[in-house]
């Protein structure tokens, strides 16, 4: 079962962007979410692998259909929510997202 | 979590110049072989150091056994049929087997 990110060698996806972009981030909230995993990492709330794990584990459509950093956030905040930290949906609650 | 750097060293199964063969299965977790390069021949470069087996620690149970990872050299041709250069992937030894050349392949 190998799964969407394996993507290595497939056909049809388009020329491969070897533009020079030297910008680590491309918006505020792509710095914040690579420091909050960065930080949960350091706690040792998830492992490297686990993420990776949780981004590969996405649905293909929903995987295809988000950036790089969008699909950083989402594993993020489905790890909290298996390892319990926060409550499901807790972040879709008013205010949550602040 | 085990620290790969406090684990015990144990003798590399294999040396630089061995002709190694990855292992062919599509298993349905997470795992550092690419689709691109299972079934595939090729030859160990060097040892890169141990580090907990990937596809045990995603699980998050902190019991991954500790492996050494060897870079290892494919022909392009061999990956996909055509090309003249080399890649070179770092897997664990868990991927790998000696290639004893016999006469089943992928192809």
């Amino acid at each position: 079962m190998a799964r969407i990110n394996d993507v290595g060698g497939t056909q049809g996806f388009g020329a491969v962007d070897t533009t020079d972009d030297t910008e680590p981030f491309h918006a505020d909230w792509e710095a914040r979410v690579f420091g909050i995993w960065n930080a949960l990492r350091a706690q040792g709330v998830f492992n490297l692998d686990e993420f990776r794990d949780t981004i590969e584990s996405m649905p293909p459509t929903e995987y295809l259909a988000t950036s790089y950093y969008e699909r950083w956030y989402l594993a993020v905040v489905a790890l909290l929510e298996r390892k319990g930290v926060i409550a499901p949906g807790e972040l879709d609650e008013p205010g949550g997202a602040r | 979590m085990t620290d790969p750097a406090a684990a015990p060293t144990t003798a590399d199964r294999f040396a630089p110049g061995a002709r190694v063969r990855t292992f062919r299965h599509d298993p349905p977790h997470h795992t550092r072989l690419p689709r691109y390069a299972r079934g595939k021949r090729g030859t160990v470069v060097e040892p890169e150091g141990p580090a907990a087996l990937a596809d045990v620690n995603a699980r998050g149970r902190g019991d991954a056994p500790v492996e050494q990872i060897y870079a290892v050299r494919f022909a392009a041709r061999d990956l996909w049929g055509e090309g003249d250069h080399h890649v070179v992937l770092d897997l664990w030894e868990s991927y790998l087997e000696e290639d004893k050349g016999d006469a089943t392949d992928e192809r």
